[in-house]
């Protein structure tokens, strides 16, 4: 569990306003306006820095909707810092005259006619609602909440 | 797992949000599905009336001498595809609830999307259309967010490189609101999904979700600032119904929630270069809908200026409320959104080819405003331009009609008059009339050349749209051939002559306005298929020759 929940927590990092600090002068945004233009001439725009902040755990936990105890929290921090600095370590490599790539994989192409096939096991699906009453699933109300 | 996550997130590990994205929130629908059974295009053509819509009309011409707005709006069209857009879900709007569904769209752990191909199809297709760049490569992010709608806990969206960018769409106002020609800028089309529909209607403390729209294709169009005003907003907003209608790529229906806008509106001083601060609103059922709520919303801005409390002006997201004609605060703190965008690892990068684009680009169809535009090169008002190009098939039978019989503004006159009422009437589209065009043109060849009168062709036409039919037939069947043999029509003539001894007395003692009685009497007489010309030159003699 402590590892999947800390998979569930590292994309959280990214919009870190602090950790963006770092960015925006140079940003990924600016460099994504004029991506064609970069690919074609292989330039990065942005530097990183290896010194990224520590990240908060409670807020965090917040935005993924985890529940962690204190103490949970506290054993996760440095678990957490760790990966942030392994993408420190990674961010610090010179790819200056690197063409970027938007994805790691390129098996490009895959796609789907659009036929429709309809899923033979709708009743299992169904079954496994936690509250449904037919023909609808039953959530608690959530007019106009975040 | 956690290797490809790691790559994900590597490829692009900086995420600022750039203002277009920061005041994104999630959008609820459940109000969309309103009672309103008019449809748009009616609401759209209705121009204020009533007193307290010209009252709303002159606040807001008051407010914009010192005041500027800046409008601009977020549209989601749903495509109208056969199936979802990850999955082979087929997808109709009113089925059963939560009978669309597989383990893909119910997010069920290990089912992975694959991307539909159509999705792409329809999103170049809308991109050219609105003259954006394209990206031979883009890729889907996940946009993260906790609501029952969304099965996943993410959507997928497309966020730092869409398929599409900097484009502009141009609009002709409609003449009742001004005129004049605009272009405004969009700034990106992007590909995602749609959530499922939340229903609030139950009393007890529960909401009800049906998934069946969960995984529908979207594409998002993001504008430029460059409206001004209610109108510009909702004519904008007209147009992208117009392409999305003529491509063929989503129905545009706002009542059905295929269409959908988000509207951004903020106010400056006349002369002040920052922005003033947005608010979004929500809940805009329809075009006029859309042009109120921003009138609304400008006046409330501008009151707030002008009492010195521009500090209460928040970034909010409001609710158009249809009742009341006035907007309310939905939520406030936009913020602290944080959707956490990381690149959607089970999904390839999307990669276009040069062939593939100018295939589909070769193949689109005309575009609302290039039709426009050579309708304007036939000579045709701006009024019938903007009658006949507003709806793709309406253009299309005109364009049909005039195919054969190139009499431009009689076809024009025929298919906005008598056929417009008639489909107003009984409620019916061009499409479900049984006229064809083909008949119409050959209605518009007898009359022209005189086989049968303009009366008779009236009658014609009734019978054509209700029956079907052609126009042969009929005159055949009916025998409503026009009498245009002076003899035939001069017996015509002396007979109501005869038949009329007092009228022929007053007429000859001065009382010449009874020659439109005569000339009754002589249609009337012949069933309306006498020529009128002949008729009234015969006639006049006739009255005049013994006196």
């Amino acid at each position: 569990m402590g590892t999947r929940a800390l998979l569930l927590l590292t994309p959280a990092f990214k919009s870190d306003c602090n950790l963006l600090n770092h960015f925006t002068k140079y940003g990924f945004h600016q460099t994504v306006r004029q991506q064609e233009k970069l690919f074609r001439v292989g330039v990065r725009k942005f530097s990183v820095h290896s010194s990224l902040e520590r990240p908060n755990v409670a807020r965090l936990a917040e935005t993924a909707r985890i529940s962690l105890t204190p103490q949970e929290a506290e054993e996760f921090a440095p678990k957490i810092q760790q990966v942030v600095d392994w993408f420190g370590q990674l961010q610090d490599v010179d790819l200056q005259s690197i063409e970027p790539a938007i994805r790691p994989d390129t098996e490009a192409g895959s796609f789907r006619e659009d036929n429709p096939e309809a899923f033979d096991n709708r009743e299992a699906i169904i079954a496994a609602i936690p509250n449904y009453e037919e023909p609808y699933i039953k959530v608690p109300k959530v007019l106009n909440k975040d | 797992m956690a290797l490809t996550l790691f790559r994900g997130i590597h490829t692009r590990p900086l995420l600022p949000y750039s203002s277009a994205f920061s005041a994104r929130k999630h959008v609820i629908f459940c109000s969309m599905q309103s009672t309103q059974t008019e449809t748009s295009m009616k609401t759209k053509q209705q121009a204020p009336s009533n007193f307290t819509e010209t009252a709303r009309a002159k606040a807001v011409e008051k407010v914009l001498k010192d005041y500027e707005a800046i409008i601009g709006i977020e549209t989601h069209v749903q495509l109208s595809t056969t199936t979802k857009a990850f999955c082979g879900c087929a997808y109709t709007y009113g089925s059963q609830p939560n009978s669309c569904v597989c383990p893909v769209c119910m997010g069920l752990p290990g089912a992975l999307p694959v991307l539909n191909s159509k999705v792409i199809k329809c999103a170049v297709m809308l991109g050219l259309a609105l003259n954006c760049k394209l990206s031979l490569s883009s890729k889907f992010d996940r946009k993260q967010y906790f609501y029952p709608d969304l099965p996943k806990g993410y959507q997928i969206s497309q966020f730092d490189i869409p398929i599409a960018t900097n484009g502009f769409i141009d609009v002709d106002l409609p003449l009742e609101f001004g005129g004049g020609h605009r272009r405004f800028g969009i700034t990106r089309v992007h590909m995602e999904e749609d959530a499922g529909k939340l229903l609030h209607t139950g009393s007890g403390p529960y909401s009800q979700v049906d998934l069946n729209r969960a995984g529908v294709p979207l594409l998002e169009i993001v504008s430029e600032p460059d409206m001004r005003t209610g109108i510009e907003a909702a004519e904008y907003a007209a147009e992208l119904q117009r392409v999305v209608r003529y491509l063929g790529v989503g129905n545009g229906n706002m009542q059905e929630g295929s269409l959908r806008c988000d509207v951004n509106v903020s106010i400056r001083p006349i002369g002040q270069l920052e922005f003033g601060t947005k608010v979004e609103i929500k809940n805009l059922n329809s075009f006029s809908a859309m042009s109120r709520a921003i009138d609304f919303e400008i006046a409330r801005q501008a009151e707030l200026y002008n009492q010195g409390q521009a500090d209460e002006i928040v970034q909010e997201t409001r609710l158009w409320e249809e009742g009341s004609q006035k907007t309310f605060t939905m939520r406030k703190k936009e913020g602290l959104a944080d959707y956490r965008y990381f690149p959607e690892p089970d999904l390839p990068e999307v990669v276009l080819t040069e062939e593939y684009v100018n295939g589909i680009r070769e193949s689109l169809p005309e575009l609302p405003e290039m039709k426009r535009r050579r309708y304007e090169e036939m000579g045709l008002t701006m009024q019938d331009i903007l009658f006949l190009a507003n709806d793709v098939n309406v253009a299309e039978f005109f364009d049909a009609t005039i195919a054969k019989v190139p009499d431009i503004k009689l076809a024009a006159n025929w298919i906005m008059g008598d056929i417009a009422a008639y489909m107003k009437n009984e409620k019916l589209s061009i499409n479900e009339i049984k006229l064809s065009p083909q008949e119409l043109s050959e209605l518009i060849t007898s009359i022209k050349s005189g086989t049968i009168s303009g009366k008779i062709g009236k009658e014609i036409l009734i019978e054509l749209m209700k029956k079907g039919g052609t126009v042969k037939g009929l005159i055949e069947e009916k025998d409503l051939v026009q009498i245009v043999d002076p003899v035939e029509i001069e017996k015509i003539i002396d007979k109501v002559i005869a038949n009329n001894p007092k009228q022929l007395e007053q007429y000859r003692g001065g009382k010449t306005k009874l020659q439109g009685f005569f000339a009754g009497q002589v249609m009337k007489e012949s069933k309306g298929k006498a020529n009128p010309g002949l008729v009234n030159k015969i006639l006049i003699e006739k009255l005049n020759a013994k006196s």
